[in-house]
C-alpha cells in the first residue's frame, strides 16, 4: 500500500468517505463505496479494476459530472459537492480537462477549434489561443491538420486533439477514461508519450481509468478498485507493472 | 463573453448544415405551411377588398355621412339639410388628401312601393346623380338590359332584375313609385324602365330601384336636401383617417353629432364588417391548426436532433458549458431553422400571390357565378392582395412557432447530465 504522507505535492484531488449509490432499497447498487483518496498535483495515476468496479463513476464524481450520494470530493482544495451547477461548470472549464474513450470531439468544429474550445469559452483572445494550440499541435504531431474536421482524422489523431483540448487551459487535473481503448499499439504509445511529457513538463495531474497494461506500466501510482472500493493503492516506478494488477479479483 | 455566444451560434448553425437532410425536410414543412398561410390570406384579403369595393360602390362609400338617426329610422325626417350639405361638401374637399378622392355623391334613399299594372313590391328607392356616380357606380356595371341612368334623364328608372320579373316589367314599361314625402304625405311618381341590372345579391336584385336625384328630390319635396353623402376613396387604407378628418372639420363647424354623423364603411355596414372579420378569424384558426401540425413536426425534428446528440451535449457540459448555454444552442438552432424557412415560406407566399397568381385566381369552377356575402358581392376571379397587417401577423406567428417549438427540446438539452459524455456505445 502507498504511504500518502510521503507525497510531496499539495493534493489535486481529495475524496473523503465517498459513496455513489444507484437505485434504492434492495435494488441499490453501490458503484462507489467509501472511497477516501488523496492525489497530489503532478501525479500520473492509473485507476484499474474489472468492468463494473466503479472506475468511471469515481472519475465522474471527481470531475463533478455527477453528485455523490455521500462523502466529499475536493478538487484543487474546493468542495465540488457544495458547488452550484454553474460553479461546477466553471470549475470544469478552468481546472479540469477530460479525455474520453470515444474521443468525443465536436464533429462540426475543426481540429483547431476543438482544441481551443475551452479557451474560447474562457474568453482567451484569438491570437493567444491560436498560438498556444499551434505550439502544442507541433509538439504532439498534429501540425498541418488544424483545419480538418474530426471525420477526416484517424483515431490516434482525434485522441491527440482531445488531449490537446484537455490540457490547453493549463488545468490542475486531467481525467482520462480509457483513452487508449480504441487505439492501436503505435497510436497508444504515441499518445501516452505525449501525456507523460505534458505531465512532466507542465506538471499536469493525470488520472486514467484503464484496463490497458501499457497505461498501467507508465503510471507511477496504481489504484485498483473492486466492487466500488479501493482494494490496492500503490506507487511504483514508471515502466514496471506489479503482479497484483493483473491478478484475478480477490487474489490480492 | 460575446465570443462565447458567437461560438454557440456557430456550432448551432453548423449542426443544421451537418444534418442537412433533416434540416431541409423540417424547413420544407415550414416553407409550405407559411407559404400556404400567406397565399390563402392574400386570396382572402383580395376577396375581402373586392367585397368592400363593391359594397362601397353600391352607395355607402368608404365614408358615409347621414343624419345621426337616419341609419336606424330610415325616415326622411332624419335627413341632411341643404345648408349642412354645403358645409359637408366643403369639409370633405378640405379633408381628403389630393388624389385620394374618387367620387363624392349625395343620394336620396327611401323605402317605398313599386307598382306596375300587374303587381306591387316593396323596394328601396335611390335618387342618384349619374353625372357624379358615373364610372364608380357598381350598378352601372351590372346593367344586363337597356342602360343605366345618364345625365339629363328625368323620368327614367333602373330596376333590379327581381323587381322586373315580379312586376313583369320590360324596357319602356311604366312603373309607379310610392313613398312618404318630406311632409309625411304619401307621394307617387311615374317612371319608365330604361335599364335592368343584375348584381347577384338576391335582396338587391329583388328590391332596388334607381331614379335621377333631381326627380327624387322634386317628387319627395326635399328641395336641396338629401339623405346621405358618400365618399369613394382611391384606397380603403385612408378610410379611417379621412372619416376622422371630416368628423373633426364638421365638429369645428358645429354640425357633427346632432345634425351629421360621419361613419367609415365598417360602421355604416356593421354586418359586412363582422362577416369579413369572422371570415378572417376562421381562416386564421384553420391555418393555425395547420401550422400547429407543422410546429409539432419542428418539435419532433429538433427533439430527435437533441436525443441523437445526447453524448455531444454531455461533452459540452463536461467541457464547462453550463445548462443555459446548452439550451441557448438548441434554441438558436431551432429558431434559426424556423425563422429562415418561415421567411422563405413568406417569400413563396408573396411569389404565389403577386407572381404566379398575380393576374387573379378564377374560383368560378367551385362556386359558379358571383358570390354574395353579407350584402355585397364578389367577382369569381380573385386578385390576391398581400396586406401589411397579414405580413406582420404571419411574421409574428413564425417567430412564435420558432420559439415555442424549440423550447421543449432546448429544455430537454439542459437536463442532459455531463456524465453522458463518459458513456460509450459498448
Amino acid at each position: 500500500m502507498s504511504d500518502e504522507t510521503q507525497r510531496p505535492h499539495a493534493p489535486a484531488v481529495e475524496t473523503r468517505a465517498l459513496w455513489k449509490t444507484f437505485g434504492q432499497g434492495e435494488t441499490a447498487v453501490h458503484a462507489v463505496h467509501d472511497v477516501s483518496l488523496t492525489i497530489g498535483q503532478g501525479e500520473f495515476v492509473a485507476l484499474c479494476g474489472p468492468s463494473g468496479s466503479g472506475k468511471t463513476t469515481l472519475v465522474n464524481l471527481i470531475g463533478g459530472l455527477t453528485d455523490p450520494t455521500r462523502g466529499e470530493v475536493r478538487v484543487d482544495g474546493r468542495d465540488v459537492g457544495a458547488m452550484s451547477e454553474p460553479e461546477r461548470a466553471q470549475l470544469r472549464l478552468e481546472r479540469i480537462g477530460f479525455v474520453f474513450q470515444a474521443y468525443n470531439l465536436l464533429p462540426v468544429l475543426t481540429a483547431m477549434e476543438n482544441a481551443e474550445f475551452p479557451l474560447m469559452l474562457r474568453g482567451v483572445p484569438k491570437d493567444e489561443r491560436r498560438k498556444a494550440v499551434s505550439a502544442l499541435f507541433r509538439e504532439i504531431g498534429l501540425e498541418g491538420l488544424e483545419d480538418r474536421r474530426p471525420g477526416a482524422l484517424s483515431g490516434g489523431q482525434q485522441q491527440r486533439v482531445a488531449v490537446a483540448r484537455a490540457v490547453l487551459g493549463a488545468p490542475a487535473l486531467v481525467l482520462a477514461d480509457e483513452p487508449t481503448a480504441n487505439l492501436d499499439t503505435q497510436a497508444s504509445d504515441a499518445l501516452l508519450g505525449i501525456m507523460e511529457l505534458l505531465n512532466q513538463e507542465r506538471r499536469v495531474t493525470f488520472i486514467f481509468c484503464t484496463h490497458d497494461p501499457r497505461v498501467m506500466r507508465r503510471a507511477r501510482r496504481i489504484i485498483r478498485l473492486v466492487d466500488g472500493h479501493v482494494e490496492r493503492d500503490a506507487e511504483k516506478e514508471s515502466g514496471s507493472l506489479p503482479d497484483w494488477v493483473l491478478e484475478p479479483v480477490g487474489a490480492g | 463573453m460575446m465570443e462565447r455566444w458567437l461560438l454557440i451560434g456557430r456550432i448551432a448553425l453548423r449542426n443544421l448544415r451537418r444534418q442537412l437532410r433533416r434540416s431541409l425536410l423540417t424547413a420544407s414543412a415550414m416553407v409550405l405551411g407559411v407559404g400556404l398561410l400567406m397565399f390563402v390570406r392574400a386570396l382572402e384579403g383580395g376577396a375581402h377588398l373586392m367585397y368592400v369595393d363593391t359594397a362601397t360602390r353600391m352607395g355607402t362609400g368608404h365614408v358615409s355621412m347621414e343624419h345621426p338617426d337616419y341609419m336606424g329610422s330610415q325616415d326622411l325626417a332624419d335627413r341632411i339639410a341643404a345648408r349642412d350639405l354645403a358645409l359637408l361638401l366643403e369639409a370633405v374637399a378640405t379633408s381628403v388628401p389630393p388624389g385620394e378622392l374618387v367620387a363624392l355623391f349625395p343620394q336620396v334613399n327611401v323605402g317605398g312601393l313599386a307598382q306596375s299594372a300587374t303587381s306591387s313590391v316593396p323596394v328601396r328607392i335611390s335618387g342618384v346623380d349619374p353625372a357624379l356616380e358615373s364610372g364608380v357606380s357598381f350598378f352601372a356595371q351590372q346593367v344586363v338590359e337597356g342602360r343605366y341612368l345618364e345625365p339629363g334623364d328625368r323620368l327614367e328608372a333602373v330596376v333590379g332584375i327581381g323587381v322586373a320579373e315580379r312586376l313583369r316589367l320590360e324596357l319602356g314599361s311604366r312603373l309607379v313609385l310610392m313613398a312618404a314625402g318630406a311632409q309625411g304625405d304619401l307621394e307617387s311618381q311615374l317612371v319608365l324602365v330604361t335599364g335592368i341590372f343584375r348584381t347577384g345579391i338576391p335582396e338587391v336584385d329583388r328590391g332596388v330601384v334607381h331614379l335621377p336625384l333631381p326627380t327624387a328630390r322634386e317628387w319627395l319635396e326635399l328641395g336641396g336636401d338629401v339623405t346621405s353623402v358618400s365618399v369613394i376613396l382611391a384606397s380603403d387604407q385612408r378610410t379611417g383617417s379621412v372619416a376622422e378628418a371630416v368628423r373633426g372639420r364638421l365638429t369645428e363647424e358645429g354640425v357633427a353629432g346632432d345634425r351629421l354623423a360621419v361613419r367609415p364603411w365598417w360602421e355604416a355596414m356593421p354586418d359586412l364588417y363582422a362577416g369579413l372579420r369572422a371570415d378572417a378569424v376562421q381562416t386564421y384558426i384553420m391555418l393555425l391548426v395547420l401550422l400547429a401540425i407543422v410546429a409539432l413536426a419542428v418539435v419532433n425534428s429538433i427533439l430527435m436532433a437533441v436525443l441523437n446528440r445526447t453524448r455531444e451535449f454531455g461533452v459540452l457540459r463536461a467541457l464547462g458549458l453550463n445548462r443555459r448555454a446548452v439550451g441557448a444552442m438548441v434554441l438558436v438552432e431551432g429558431v434559426f431553422l424556423t425563422l429562415a424557412s418561415g421567411l422563405v415560406g413568406m417569400l413563396l407566399g408573396l411569389a404565389l400571390s403577386m407572381g404566379v397568381f398575380g393576374d387573379g385566381v378564377d374560383i368560378s369552377f367551385i362556386f359558379g357565378g358571383e358570390l354574395a356575402f353579407a350584402g355585397s358581392v364578389m367577382e369569381p376571379v380573385i386578385q390576391p392582395a398581400v396586406l401589411a397587417g397579414d405580413v406582420v401577423a404571419i411574421l409574428t406567428i413564425v417567430i412564435a412557432i420558432g420559439i415555442l417549438a424549440t423550447l421543449y427540446p432546448a429544455w430537454h438539452a439542459t437536463r442532459i447530465e455531463p456524465a453522458e459524455a463518459m458513456k460509450t456505445d459498448e
